[in-house]
């Protein structure tokens, strides 16, 4: 969520609930948005770093609220970010270890095990095809979330046949 | 029902240009079926084409008086009568022969009814009275032609020059000499110029028949009618009896082409009909999946091919009906009688039926499960193509052979298809270079001896001087010709004594030896057959009263008679039936020319005949084998043409695939036409090389068969072989050429993309 | 909620061995299946797991070695290939991987073709075409050939032929293994619509959307089931978002 702020804030200053908004607005409904005490711990953060500082600003019926700008070291720390090219592995498996590791363990036999989780995706498979049709046409990067996480699961479901035929 | 209907409908909708090209392969098979039977019918007895034309009368009553012709009219069953006619005979007279002949009056208006057909010339014209139009069989025979002299002395011995203005055919009387004397017409008056008194006269009159089956009854009723007037009747069945022609060898020849040919057209409807079903695997399978039964689908299959076939059977008779009636005119033909036109358009049908039938069957029982769309054929690069390639031959050229060769069936299928054609069409070339043979080497027929001379107006002791005095003359041999009774037959057999025993005719011997004494003989294969006895046996021939018993130490070559003629030397006959010689055989130096020597000879005052050459008589066969070819040419094309659409349908995905690999649409042609000439020229080759080495012997066999020998048979010469093949190839190339061409440019199907 | 109606399909061991080339290979080995009227089903499983020989089966298209077929509550595995052809036109509707449509008949004339077979008369044919036609949102492409539809077009073309009679089954194999990402959505949409008016449909896929699609998954390994799933969804379960599956890290 850091980096997600910072480039909120590159774009304008804002305030707390703003940023939350605009964070809900990326994604909609496809991906789930913090609220807004994480939010606040997560800039207060960033402010210690130094890569953002807060203003207050005072409001006649309300309490301040604290309007957040991008520091010059934060905006140094978003360009290397999106400038450098990103390393790492993406995909977490937990299943597959708990697949290899079934038979030692002796509680639960594999074909279940892999029956179970094929269903799991299926259903997940089938909120993603829900989501898909409810979401607004014109928001193409959650549309493209949703495409990825479908084909993401389709590998996987893929992987999980190929592993029900080869170790069962 | 009206879902088969509807895919019937739709299916040939969009496959339209191959529905049609399917039935005008069969409609021109039919039509080529029908032509050829005509000219065959026709060549084989001419009697109904003459006795169409003319109108011809179905019974000649030759009485004393002339009848009533109303009496005759007024009969139960006569339609029509022509004549009377007064007819008296004469004598021609010609430098040293005279032949018996009738002279007949006919009107210078040619009559409704038994009407002369003129052939050349023209007919009797009231402004020439002394024009005379002669038969024409008889006209061939004298050599008249029209300008000719046509001298007669009547019964009372006076000469009369008449000229000759036309020759006529008349489906009446037979051919002469089956059918003696010789015929010739002539106004009225010039025939009481040549015989004035009517008691030596006999008049004819012929009856048009309504139903020409009541003929015997009619004949009845007439001798009742005119009584003991009646001198002799002739009906139309003698007419086409002795009209027909009388020739083993040509019979068997003809029944072996056209149990071939039809063959070949059977297979040919075969292809072209029952091959495209083979196209629709695919969508039978779907049609099976969406309900249609093993039933439904063989129905709409063979409503549908069936319903091409058959239009092609229609259309075919139609047009060949048409190009007899139409185009044929000046040959004298008319339509394929009722009989063989119906057998050729029911047995074409038939054909037809079960061509389609088979492979409506086989699709019936395709598998309801479609397929995955056909894969290009699998056939592994082998050696000899991996090293044509590395040799740098065109890549078009191995791709192509790898093509051809690795569909098996279809490929050969194709070859078969042409094969088969082209070597029925070298057999045909060796028929003809058999008959080629007869005309170039007479002496190989038996016939080394070009002329007959018979004493003319010359005493029989001189006629061999003056025949050895030309120089045209090699040799003169002695001959006379008996009939013998032999043992076992009811009828008389051809004994031949030709020279004598020490210096025998040149005769062609085939097997054993010839006979160098008295009492020795060869014989034809016919005689043979017909006493069954074999080189070596004696023979006991009755002639002229008087038993003769010989030894048979030879086979020759026996165009004669069917074969059935026995030769041997003039000193084996007893001295009443030699002497005095009755004709000698006249053998030629080859630079001679007969026609000069025959003149000299006959301004000599010898009598002088020209023995038939047997290709001549068998020449209907070349028209037979020029007809036959077409057709054959015709059938060759047809598989061609279905197998080549067969062919590029098969090939669309490969097409792409070779587009793909960068090939111009030029080197996409090359292979395509490479694949089916590999195969053409396969089968072209095959068949002729076959058919080359097949010809001699079936000729043979053939010979043998009608008694006239074997030992006929001849192969085509290399070049004509050549020729008749490269022909062949050449035609299929172009034919392969231009489809191909346009599927080279054919843009790649979707599927593939 | 038990139906008083006999099931749609069911099977009972049924076996299929392949002679290829006198070697057996059994393709199904003792499969029992049961569909009720309504339900989609949809068959997974890898390649070679005999998918494909189960579902042919089932519309009759390949015969059975062993086990029985009831369609309907009547006995079919023993009927004739005659027999079969007749009973798939009224009661069974079949979609292809490869669409399969009549290449030289028009989109109109595919259509219109079971219902001819089935009896109607051209004009009810032509009605029930246009509606279906209309249905599927192909209404201008009625003299349509084939060759000039794409992928998509050809595959909605061949359901609208499936459901031309109103089987009572209608099976699919692998419908949307020759569509892109785009047209698989459309042809999944339709079926969706179709399974909602009350259509039993058995697929086999291998693409998770679609399978998702279904009241049931099945999945087949070397010819038998190892597992029939209920995946209907309930109001109760808490809906997964993308984050189930990707973690967006920044």
């Amino acid at each position: 969520m850091r980096l997600h702020l910072l480039a909120l804030l590159k774009k304008e200053p804002a305030h707390g609930y703003e940023l939350k908004q605009a964070l809900e607005q990326t994604f909609g409904q496809a991906y789930p948005s913090p609220n807004i005490g994480q939010i606040y711990v997560t800039l207060n953060r960033l402010e210690k770093d130094g890569l953002v500082r807060s203003v207050d600003v005072e409001q006649s019926n309300r309490p301040n609220k604290k309007v957040y700008y991008l520091t010059a070291k934060g905006s140094e720390v978003l360009e290397e970010w999106i400038d450098s090219p990103t390393e790492g592995p993406r995909v977490r498996d937990e299943f597959f270890m708990k697949l290899v590791l079934a038979p030692m363990t002796g509680i639960a036999d594999r074909m279940q095990l892999i029956n179970r989780q094929r269903r799991h995706y299926l259903k997940l498979m089938r909120d993603l095809n829900r989501l898909a049709a409810t979401t607004d046409p014109e928001n193409k990067v959650a549309r493209l979330l949703i495409e990825g996480a479908m084909l993401h699961l389709q590998a996987d479901l893929d992987w999980l046949e190929r592993c029900q035929e080869d170790l069962t | 029902m009206r879902a088969i209907a509807r895919w019937v409908r739709a299916d040939l909708r969009a496959r339209r240009g191959q529905a049609a090209l399917t039935v005008l392969a069969v409609a021109g098979i039919v039509a080529a079926l029908i032509t050829a039977a005509t000219l065959l019918e026709d060549g084989t007895n001419p009697w109904r084409g003459l006795f169409t034309r003319g109108n011809g009368a179905h019974v000649w009553i030759h009485t004393v008086d002339p009848p009533d012709p109303a009496a005759l009219r007024r009969l139960d069953g006569v339609a029509d009568v022509a004549g009377p006619y007064r007819s008296a005979p004469a004598t021609l007279v010609q430098p040293g022969k005279k032949t018996p002949i009738t002279l007949r009056e006919m009107p210078a208006a040619l009559p409704r009814v038994g009407r002369p057909v003129v052939a050349e010339g023209r007919w009797l014209d009231p402004r020439d009275p002394e024009g005379v139009v002669v038969e024409r069989s008889f006209a061939k025979a004298t050599g008249l032609r029209p300008g000719s002299a046509f001298t007669v002395t009547g019964l009372d011995g006076a000469t009369h020059n008449l000229v000759v203005v036309g020759l006529a055919e008349s489906g009446d009387q037979g051919f002469y000499p089956e059918w003696k004397p010789g015929l010739a017409w002539t106004l009225r008056e010039t025939l009481h110029t040549v015989e004035p008194k009517s008691g030596r006269t006999e008049s004819v009159t012929g009856l048009r028949l309504a139903d020409p089956e009541l003929t015997d009854l009619i004949v009845q009723r007439t001798v009742t009618t005119l009584g003991g007037q009646v001198q002799r009747i002739s009906t139309w069945r003698e007419v086409r009896a002795s009209m027909e022609l009388d020739n083993r060898l040509l019979g068997v020849l003809l029944a072996l082409f056209g149990t071939v040919g039809l063959i070949a057209a059977a297979l040919a409807i075969a292809n072209a009909v029952g091959g495209r079903v083979l196209v629709q695997l695919r969508d039978i399978a779907t049609l099976k999946s969406l309900g249609f039964t093993r039933g439904q689908v063989t129905l709409a299959l063979l409503i549908e091919h069936g319903a091409l076939g058959l239009a092609g059977v229609v259309l075919g008779v139609a047009a060949g009906w048409a190009i007899t009636v139409y185009a044929m005119q000046d040959l004298v033909v008319v339509p394929l009688s009722l009989g063989p036109l119906a057998a050729i358009a029911s047995g074409t049908a038939l054909t037809v039926l079960v061509a389609v039938g088979l492979p409506a069957w086989r699709g019936g029982r395709t598998p309801p499960i479609p397929a995955a769309p056909a894969a290009p054929p699998r056939g592994r690069l082998s050696r000899l193509a991996r090293l044509a390639l590395l040799v740098r031959l065109p890549p078009a050229l191995v791709l192509g052979a790898r093509d051809a060769f690795t569909r098996r069936l279809p490929a050969a299928l194709t070859t078969f298809g042409l094969a088969v054609p082209m070597m029925m069409i070298s057999i045909g070339l060796g028929c003809w270079a058999t008959l080629d043979d007869f005309r170039e080497h007479p002496e190989r027929v038996g016939q080394a001896g070009r002329l007959t001379v018979r004493a003319g107006s010359v005493p029989a002791a001189d006629v061999e001087k003056i025949a050895l005095a030309d120089p045209g003359v090699k040799a003169a041999y002695p001959g006379a010709e008996v009939d013998t009774l032999v043992p076992g037959q009811t009828r008389t057999v051809r004994a031949r004594a030709l020279g004598t025993s020490a210096d025998p005719y040149p005769f062609h011997v085939v097997e054993g030896r010839m006979f160098r004494e008295r009492g020795e003989a060869v014989a034809g294969q016919g005689l043979l057959d017909l006493m069954d006895v074999e080189i070596g046996d004696r023979v006991r021939v009755t002639i002229g009263g008087t038993p003769l018993i010989l030894l048979i130490v030879g086979r020759v070559i026996e165009p004669e008679q069917d074969g059935e003629v026995l030769s041997f030397g003039i000193d084996s006959l007893n001295a009443k039936d030699a002497v005095p010689v009755p004709f000698y055989s006249l053998v030629l130096h080859d630079d001679a020319d007969p026609a000069e020597v025959r003149a000299r000879l006959q301004a000599a005052g010898l009598e002088v005949s020209q023995p038939v050459n047997p290709a001549d008589r068998l020449a209907i066969i070349r028209v037979i084998i020029v007809a036959l070819t077409v057709v054959l040419a015709l059938i060759g094309l047809a598989n061609l043409l279905t197998a080549n659409a067969l062919g590029l349908r098969d090939h669309a995905v490969d097409l792409a695939v070779l587009k793909a690999m960068g090939l111009t649409p030029r080197q996409v042609t090359a292979t395509l036409v490479t694949a089916t000439g590999l195969l053409v020229t396969l089968g072209v080759l095959i068949g002729t090389a076959v058919g080359a080495s097949l010809s001699a012997w079936l000729i043979d066999l053939q010979g043998a068969a009608s008694g006239v020998g074997s030992g006929i048979g001849r192969t085509p010469s290399l070049t004509t072989l050549a020729i008749a093949a490269l022909t062949a190839i050449g035609a299929a190339l172009l034919v392969a050429l231009i489809p191909a061409r346009r599927a080279a440019r054919f843009h790649i199907p979707h599927a593939v993309r | 909620m038990t139906s008083a109606t006999a099931p749609v399909v069911r099977t009972v061991n049924l076996v299929k061995i392949y002679q290829n080339g006198g070697v057996p290979v059994p393709a199904v080995r003792g499969v029992d299946l049961t569909v009720e009227e309504g339900e989609f089903v949809a068959i997974m499983g890898p390649s070679g797991s005999g998918k494909s020989t189960l579902i042919h089966m089932l519309g009759g298209l390949d015969t059975r070695t062993g086990g029985e077929i009831w369609l309907d509550g009547m006995r079919v595995d023993t009927l004739s290939e005659s027999a079969w052809a007749v009973l798939r036109r009224k009661k069974i509707g079949f979609v292809f991987q490869f669409f399969n449509l009549v290449a030289n008949m028009t989109v109109a004339d595919n259509v219109e073709l079971p219902a001819l077979l089935a009896g109607a008369s051209a004009r009810e044919a032509r009605r029930r075409r246009e509606e279906l036609l209309d249905a599927l949102g192909l209404t201008g492409r009625a003299d349509a050939a084939p060759a000039q539809l794409s992928g998509g077009e050809q595959q909605r073309v061949a359901l609208a032929r499936a459901l031309a009679n109103q089987p009572r089954l209608l099976l699919a194999d692998e419908p949307t293994g020759n569509l892109d990402s785009r047209n698989t959505n459309d042809v999944l949409r339709l079926l969706g619509q179709v399974h909602a008016k009350g259509q039993t449909i058995v697929l086999v896929t291998h693409d998770a959307r679609v399978a998702c699609m279904a009241d049931r998954v099945i999945n087949l390994l070397d010819g038998q089931i190892v597992d029939d799933a209920d995946i209907t969804p309930r109001r109760s379960r808490s809906r997964g978002t993308a984050w189930d599956v990707i973690e967006l890290h920044g």
